[in-house]
């Protein structure tokens, strides 16, 4: 009870009877939330890059990778004996290099990568790359139908190009649109149904496409160009015509199909590359023929990991292998692990070593963190960098609060006096000052935490809101192509212990800053001549 | 100035206390002897300035004095060192005081206001709740123990001001011209209510008044004059 009064004092002071709060409490605990919810949400933020750059740095190029020192004719035979180990879950071998691309004057060297199209994708989320990279055709008299490539459509004699490599060379994909016409329109509106491309591999022609309903069971399958022409059945599977056809599927609707209802579909073909290689360039220095290898582009796709080569190519190893003169090589494995080992670096790290132990002195295995440790370190600075920046703000807060209690102890020192007649220690009634600092620190700690928590839980409309202020309806994509705010996964504090250390942190940071901003004010009160503060005017 | 050795609750000895304004030596208490016994009252007077304030502040501890003795009870304490933490610890339970000024809390309620006594003694928060109420009614005030003090007259508030100085049953309470701010008829409320208090509390009451009236209503008077006391 004795220790009790200073704080019952200084929480009524901010807190009178018959006022719910003062303007100077409020003002401060305000100052104050905000400073701790900016910080909070900015750390957070930056935890959030981080861990999107962790997992789009993982799944472009797996947990670690293992590369041979000298090239090793066995390596089938260890891509086999590493996926038996427990906690492998994918090994996919690879290749590198550098190409030069030709589309008529246009050229493009990218970082060129030969990979298995069979077990890539256990490592490598290639077919959600191909997605994020998909060029879309817009028309007011047709509707893009091209479905996404996937891994299945890499051949020997077709490649992947990031956006930047097909805007470079001016290339795409094959490409196949609905054409929009009376007829067409008329049938959807009434409900009949659609009729879709399930695949249009790089091979499919140039071409102008018509499916013809003969009657509610069977349909027509026609090229105008080429005269091609073949009949299939609703119900039944879609037909299938092998390569350099466009699989069509008919999806039923509300009402059947009618004898003469119709869609029609222009197809382009894809874009055809020339592909030049060192090896070629050897070979013409000794005055062989070395005419460029023709590759289809099949598809584009985008890495969402900044620091992966902005200009890349993925073809498959034989194309690879052929492109560089050589035969069966593999510059090293990309290796996925459970999560048991992904979780934990330590782990990761430990395992990792033993695997090189286990391949024998002509292996290096390198976690991911270990290649890619630059740009986290570069974050981790940032990070740092930010904290420092925004320290200033918890020490201007911190300087409004002294201010504002030294205020005032000026205007409450006939006060001073009375307590200290009264009975209380003058070190007890510092402690008043001390601890409405302690008081505005904590609900600003509280509220700050809780505002922060609004912010990350509503992080999006925030800043779709932000945005279309700043940059009006358009500006969204803008934006999301450099910020990517919206896909960020900030994690709350019971998430995560790193986001829960983050919110104690800044909630302790803004407690102990206005509490030592208290001191002062309290040092003086404390200092006061009791009977010269009673006697003050 | 002196009473019956075992009755007494407050006294001085030889207290001396001088101000220094630059060069000059103001001596303002030449050597006070003074005792005050249990449930009695003393009031002093004096000309303004004459030192009556000062003395109450040295009895209360919290100032210093050149030289001389205090004794609360059977404590004796060093005049001239500043209060102890023993004394502190018991200073809220063996003094009340009174200020002209009220020195009313604006923060706090009335009743809070008279609860914060009790709370620098480490009183036990229920009984002391039922005391202040008890003491808010013997005061006439029990209807305004919501209130805020700025919303209390200056009587009102004074009334607070001494059953915040009676909480902790006081031995001793000071009252520095409790009076002073009040007019004549609300100033003879507050006296007669104090002194009642102070004796049915059975507290003993040194009371610093110009009023001649209120001095004479006590039990014994004395004078304040060239720094030393003389019994009237």
């Amino acid at each position: 009870m004795r220790f009790a009064w200073p704080l019952y004092l200084a929480w009524k002071q901010l807190f009178p009877s018959q006022k719910r709060i003062s303007f100077f409490s409020l003002l401060s605990v305000i100052g104050v939330a905000l400073g701790v919810n900016v910080m909070i949400v900015v750390i957070a933020f930056m935890q959030g890059f981080q861990q999107k750059f962790r997992t789009d740095i993982i799944n472009s190029q797996g947990h670690a990778r293992a590369v041979p020192l000298n090239p090793s004719p066995v390596w089938p035979q260890i891509s086999k004996e590493l996926l038996e180990r427990d906690d492998v879950l994918g090994v996919t071998p690879y290749l590198q290099g550098q190409l030069l691309l030709q589309n008529r004057s246009y050229h493009s060297i990218p970082f060129s990568m030969g990979l298995d199209p069979e077990d890539a994708d256990q490592v490598i989320p290639l077919n959600e790359y191909l997605i994020n990279g998909q060029l879309m055709l817009e028309g007011y008299d047709s509707q893009d139908l091209t479905p996404f490539p996937t891994m299945d459509d890499l051949e020997d004699e077709v490649v992947f190009i990031t956006r930047q490599v097909a805007n470079r060379l001016g290339v795409r994909p094959a490409t196949i649109i609905r054409l929009k016409d009376a007829n067409a329109t008329e049938q959807i509106k009434e409900g009949k149904g659609e009729v879709r491309v399930r695949r249009l591999d790089p091979f499919v022609p140039s071409g102008q496409w018509t499916v013809t309903f003969l009657d509610e069971k069977s349909y027509r399958i026609e090229e105008s160009t080429s005269g091609f022409k073949k009949v299939g059945l609703l119900g039944e599977p879609p037909l299938d015509l092998g390569l350099g056809f466009p699989v069509f599927e008919t999806l039923p609707g509300g009402k059947p199909f009618e004898k003469g209802d119709q869609v029609r579909f222009q197809s382009f073909r894809s874009s055809i590359l020339e592909v030049y290689s060192p090896s070629m360039i050897e070979k013409a220095k000794a005055d062989e023929l070395a005419p460029p290898h023709e590759v289809r582009v099949g598809g584009i796709f985008e890495v969402p990991w900044q620091g992966f080569h902005s200009e890349a190519l993925i073809g498959t190893m034989r194309f690879m292998d052929e492109m560089r003169g050589t035969e069966g090589q593999c510059d090293g494995f990309y290796l996925k692990f459970s999560d048991r080992l992904a979780q934990k670096e330590s782990l990761l790290s430990e395992y990792c070593k033993d695997l090189e132990g286990d391949l024998g002195s002509d292996w290096l295995v390198i976690p991911w963190f270990v290649e890619n440790a630059w740009f986290f370190e570069l974050l981790k600075f940032e990070e740092y960098l930010m904290i420092l920046i925004m320290i200033p703000i918890g020490l201007v807060a911190a300087f409004a609060i002294a201010i504002a209690l030294m205020t005032s102890v000026m205007r409450k020192v006939r006060e001073i006096g009375l307590l200290v007649a009264m009975g209380g220690s003058q070190t007890a009634v510092g402690a008043i000052f001390c601890l409405q600092g302690l008081i505005i620190g904590s609900l600003g700690a509280v509220f700050g935490c809780g505002l922060a928590l609004l912010f990350i839980r509503y992080r999006d409309e925030l800043m779709s809101f932000i945005v279309t202020g700043i940059a009006g309806e358009g500006g969204q994509d803008e934006v999301a192509q450099f910020y990517d705010f919206y896909s960020l996964q900030v994690d709350y504090p019971w998430d995560s212990p790193e986001s829960l250390s983050t919110f104690l942190a800044f909630a302790l940071f803004a407690m102990v800053v206005s509490t030592v901003a208290g001191l002062l004010p309290a040092w003086r009160a404390a200092r006061m001549n009791p009977a010269e503060a009673l006697r003050s005017e | 100035m002196s009473e019956t050795r075992s009755s007494i609750v407050l006294s001085t000895k030889k207290l001396s206390k001088s101000f220094v304004f630059g060069e000059q030596r103001i001596e303002v208490l030449r050597g006070v002897d003074l005792e005050l016994t249990e449930a009695s009252s003393l009031s002093i007077r004096g000309d303004s300035g004459c030192g009556k304030t000062t003395l109450l502040n040295l009895l209360a501890r919290l100032e210093t004095a050149d030289g001389g003795e205090i004794k609360w009870e059977n404590l004796s304490l060093d005049a001239s060192t500043r209060a102890s933490k023993r004394e502190i610890g018991v200073r809220a339970n063996f003094l009340g005081v009174v200020y002209q000024a009220y020195y009313l809390i604006p923060e706090l309620n009335v009743l809070e206001n008279v609860l914060i006594g009790a709370s620098l003694a480490g009183g036990n928060p229920l009984r002391s709740k039922e005391r202040a109420r008890f003491l808010l009614s013997k005061m006439g005030v029990e209807a305004k123990e919501a209130q805020v003090p700025q919303k209390l007259s200056g009587g009102e508030r004074q009334r607070v001001a001494i059953a915040r100085a009676l909480i902790n049953q006081p031995k001793v309470v000071l009252a520095d011209e409790p009076t002073g701010n009040l007019d004549e008829r609300t100033a003879e409320e507050v006296m007669e209510l104090l002194l009642e208090s102070c004796t049915e509390e059975k507290s003993s009451l040194l009371l610093v008044t110009h009023n001649g009236t209120f001095a004479k209503a006590t039990d014994r008077q004395a004078f304040l004059q060239d720094g030393s006391l003389r019994q009237l």
